[in-house]
């Protein structure tokens, strides 16, 4: 009877609920952008760069309202997100199975990894010239280089995120009796999942930057690369700025609200560090 | 009483449940790998023969190398004998041989409750929702645990862990629970716990248990029967067969002097080894 108080002395932890919402962080959030607008209007004020160079905070965000009424920012958002979505999905689609493919065939598995840790490294912007001329000025050119630049990632991280399982969690499951596509869906998956969402959310990061300098230099009349170009076309610092600070926005929330949360939700169910 | 040698152990019924016929199996090594014979080939089972009848407690102890993790392995079907026969009397249908191993480290998946631990091997073999649940609570209840039923594997301690890989493994109710050094990684106290917790659960299912561990005193304290594996014959040396009440206290005259026995065994194996 002395294995019942051993039990009855403990008590589940409660679990944790990942990062609360603390007011003292928004407070220093609050004061790095009231410092940093500070600073800008002084540099505005004293004048160092001419009116049509630097605009005030103010003016930047008379552009902000002018842009959102005339449906340009919203269409640009919309129109880059789309891609994104999509060139995102495409690579997981493709990266995914040639991952896959990776694991069941040693010998390919190999070639292959060291193939893709290469383009790995391959700046995204240097598929331009080759997708302009291989699919022309089109939505087809911008998502062949989002996909280039990130199906690799998703290649490797499916690959070692796989492989490196730990083989105490496939014997003991064998053991029970799983096999074949059981195996892989209810433990080689769930086993790999805290890397494989670290490998997708640089994935995700790698297809962001892509999407933006594809768009700069594919012309396609649409998306927030497009706009960002346009502006330097008429020297309209305003809306460089504003598309500047839209990217910003749309990666931060993506990767802090998104991915984080997603990463922090496992990572607090495996038990590992509750210490974001 | 004790102390009679490969003898008839004490088990209820002479039902065989498992038997190893001549079983063979070795190793290639490659290049410098270590413990090097002719060829870069180890043999580590020379032809073992054993045979363990339904209820048995049968504790195996061995020093390191002696092969018993390979044996374990082969008992378990994680791994196949060069040459030889593993013949396991089945009863359930289910997809494992019969054979279910508790590891050391429990092997436990992080990403699943208690609750969902236990059923795993029932899901495995396709037994429906209601009726998994209904035998993993059960389980759950007898290593009492019930309170931490939806708690993840980090929010137990390493007993807990060890209670709830005994509660997976007795859900899918196998002939055989081979459990390999289950609580080597456990404090003494613990362990003592988890002594007198397995010794009631085989009490109350009557299950055969196969017990791996190169602790002697575990080994003497727990078995009906006690095989000294061998690194040097490459088989099993001694058998003991120990036919005293449990708890057991392994201060006890008649378990010193298997103790020192089986100690003796593995003294003359070191020497040998030098």
């Amino acid at each position: 009877m002395q294995s019942e108080q051993e039990v009855t002395e403990l008590q589940p932890r409660t679990k944790s609920k990942g990062p609360s919402f603390d007011i003292s962080d928004v407070a220093n959030v609050a004061l790095f952008l009231a410092a940093f607008l500070g600073i800008w209007q002084l540099v505005y004020m004293i004048g160092v760069y001419p009116d049509a160079i630097l605009p005030s905070p103010a003016e930047a965000a008379g552009k902000i309202a002018a842009l959102v009424g005339n449906g340009v920012l919203p269409i640009g958002i919309g129109t880059s997100l789309l891609r994104l979505v999509i060139g995102f999905m495409l690579s997981i689609a493709l990266g995914g199975i040639v991952g896959l493919a990776m694991v069941k065939f040693r010998g390919f598995g190999k070639t292959m990894s060291s193939f893709a840790v290469g383009l790995l490294t391959f700046p995204s912007i240097a598929w331009v010239p080759f997708a302009i001329l291989l699919i022309g000025f089109s939505d087809f050119g911008i998502l062949f280089v989002v996909v280039m630049a990130s199906v690799f990632s998703v290649m490797i991280t499916t690959y070692s995120s796989l492989r490196n399982i730990p083989p105490i969690y496939v014997r003991a499951a064998k053991n029970m009796g799983a096999s074949g596509f059981s195996l892989f869906r209810h433990v080689m998956i769930p086993a790999a999942t805290p890397s494989l969402i670290i490998g997708m959310r640089q994935a995700w990061s790698f297809a962001w930057h892509a999407l933006i300098g594809a768009e700069m230099l594919i012309t396609t009349l649409a998306g927030l690369g497009y706009i960002l170009s346009v502006g330097r076309e008429f020297n309209d610092m305003p809306q460089i700025m504003v598309v500047m600070v839209s990217i910003f926005a749309i990666g931060m929330v993506f990767d802090r609200v998104i991915f984080l949360k997603l990463e922090e939700r496992v990572r607090a169910k495996w038990g590992l560090g509750q210490n974001r | 009483m004790a102390l009679i040698e490969s003898t008839e152990p004490s088990g209820q019924k002479n039902e065989l449940v498992l038997e190893l016929r001549n079983v063979h199996k070795g190793f290639e090594y490659g290049g410098n790998g270590k413990a090097t014979v002719d060829n870069n080939h180890q043999q580590v089972l020379n032809g073992i023969n054993l045979k363990i009848k339904k209820g048995e407690f049968v504790t195996v102890v061995g020093p390191s190398g002696c092969g018993k993790s390979t044996l374990l392995n082969i008992i378990s079907g994680l791994d196949q004998p060069d040459a030889g026969a593993v013949m396991i009397n089945r009863k359930s249908k289910s997809k494992t041989n019969g054979v279910v191993v508790i590891f050391q480290e429990g092997a436990l998946f992080p990403w699943l409750t208690v609750q969902d631990n236990v059923e795993f091997g029932l899901k495995m073999d396709g037994v429906d929702h209601s009726k998994r649940s209904q035998v993993a609570t059960h389980f759950i209840e007898m290593v009492g645990l019930t309170k931490f039923s939806q708690s993840y594997v980090y929010q137990l301690s390493g007993g807990m862990k060890q209670r709830v890989a005994i509660a997976r493994a007795l859900a899918m109710d196998p002939e055989v629970l081979l459990m390999d050094e289950p609580f080597a990684a456990l404090d003494v106290q613990t362990r003592e716990l988890m002594h007198d917790e397995l010794l009631g659960i085989h009490k109350t299912t009557g299950k055969t248990v196969i017990f791996v561990t190169h602790n002697i005193n575990e080994a003497i304290q727990l078995g009906d029967r006690v095989i000294v594996l061998s690194p040097r014959v490459r088989n099993i040396k001694r058998e003991f067969a120990i036919d005293m009440p449990r708890p057991r206290n392994p201060d006890a005259p008649e378990l010193v002097t298997i103790k020192r026995q089986i100690l003796k065994e593995f003294e003359e194996d070191f020497r040998h080894a030098k």
